[in-house]
């Protein structure tokens, strides 16, 4: 009898040890939500400091520069309705033409796309795109298929290194890319920016393609589907009471600072 | 080892079915108090255990087997509550670790409710049912003759011839 009962309870022990296990195992789709935005803001910070030590992102401190990001930054803000992100929008200097976000909400824009840019609506139309990226958390949704939270928390020097080099480098699928256009028509009417801004800005970098300048840009990268994304955002139709309020910039000056 | 025989269901008397059967859905109401607080959850299993030791070897099988059956799921249920908020309060990762437990947790809760259930359902008709290792656990220790109690050192004994 006693000899039976052990044997009951290590076929107990047995069964309950491998479902625990084999469920550890096996691969969950992780999801981002499960990280916090507090945490996310953290990780993003350790990420910009990294970035901005690299040589071909160094930050790029110019008063009037500074200032008028600001200004475009804050009218997007101001027009985002409930966020839990406090954005911070850093230049760095590069002729690249590129932006790209950090997670927790950290977008740089180097002063390469500054210079591209004719005006400062079709620059706010790059933020309001990459401000897509960062509320419908698709860095991070990326980072966690591709690395685990686990690996992606886990505070490691070398790790945060590894990281920050697949940041500067992202890109999205054409899913990702087309919620955050259509999050920055959006955004943009509701900043009183013409939403449209975005289809002229996305014939300009048409018209660029071949431009080695561009080719880290994430908004070309992965999907040069301009033709498309341009039918798309002049589909956009803004509210019968919209308004587009200039923002008030010399933006001639501010380019000259570069 | 010998072991007292087994009543058979005509046998037992309704009320004792009954109480038997109850012992299954008293344990399933403790164990509800049982996930914040698994300790009173126990303490109120065993004293009901002990009330109704009076009511005969079936009930006390039933009983035990309930009870036995019922520790390591709220053990595992307290765990999975403390690992929670652990992780909420330490803004920890939930890893795959805790999601495997998580899966482990539900399985166990399930089974225990498949097998009490239909424990409850025996027991009314005055059927023994065991369950993998508890019940064993519990046969063994209501039905086992314990010979200091049934053989030699007796105390009291019919009068000599
Ligand atoms: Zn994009």
């Amino acid at each position: 009898m006693q000899r039976s009962i052990l044997r009951d309870l290590l076929v107990l022990l047995g069964v309950f040890g491998l479902i625990w296990l084999a469920f550890s195992l096996f691969s969950y789709p992780e999801d981002p939500q499960l990280l916090s935005i507090e945490k996310e803001e953290r990780l993003g910070e350790a990420y910009v400091d990294l970035i901005l030590l690299n040589p071909m992102f160094r930050e790029f401190e110019n008063r009037q520069v500074d200032s008028a990001i600001r200004v475009i930054g804050d009218r997007l803000e101001g027009g985002l309705h409930d966020s839990e992100y406090n954005y911070r929008f850093v230049v760095f200097d590069s002729e690249m033409i590129n932006a790209f976000t950090v997670p927790g909400g950290n977008i740089l824009i180097s002063t390469g796309l500054i210079g591209f840019c004719d005006t400062p609506e079709e620059l706010a139309s790059v933020m309001a795109h990459e401000m897509g990226h960062v509320e419908e958390r698709h860095v991070l949704s990326r980072l966690v298929k591709e690395l685990g939270i686990e690996i992606l928390t886990s505070g490691d020097q070398y790790v945060i290194g590894e990281v920050t080099g697949l940041l500067t480098s992202t890109s999205f699928d054409r899913k990702q890319e087309e919620e955050a256009d259509l999050f920055a028509a959006h955004l943009l009417e509701e900043s009183a920016i013409e939403p449209r801004t975005l289809a002229t800005l996305f014939r300009k970098l048409e018209e660029e393609m071949d431009n080695e300048l561009m080719k880290h840009f994430e908004i070309i990268s992965t999907h040069p589907n301009f033709r498309f994304r341009i039918r798309e955002a002049l589909s956009f139709k803004p509210a019968e009471d919209f308004e587009a309020k200039p923002i008030e910039l010399d933006w001639e000056e501010i380019r000259g600072e570069l | 080892m010998k072991y007292h025989e087994l009543p058979q269901p005509d046998q037992i008397e309704t009320r004792v079915k009954e109480d038997a059967m109850g012992a299954y859905f008293m344990m399933f109401a403790t164990s509800a108090i049982g996930i914040p607080l698994p300790l009173l959850n126990l303490v109120a299993a065993i004293i009901y255990y002990y009330v109704n030791r009076s009511k005969g070897k079936f009930v006390q099988f039933h009983t035990l087997q309930s009870l036995y059956s019922q520790i390591p799921v709220t053990l595992l249920n307290s765990g999975l509550v403390a690992w929670t908020i652990v992780n909420f309060v330490g803004d920890l990762n939930f890893t795959s670790f805790y999601w495997g437990y998580l899966v482990m947790v539900a399985t166990a809760n399930l089974v225990y409710f498949i097998f009490s259930i239909v424990g409850a359902v025996k027991a009314r008709k005055g059927v023994f049912y065991y369950f993998l290792f508890f019940g064993k656990v519990a046969y063994h220790q209501v039905y086992q003759i314990r010979p200091e109690r049934d053989s030699a050192t007796l105390r009291n004994r019919p009068p000599g011839r």
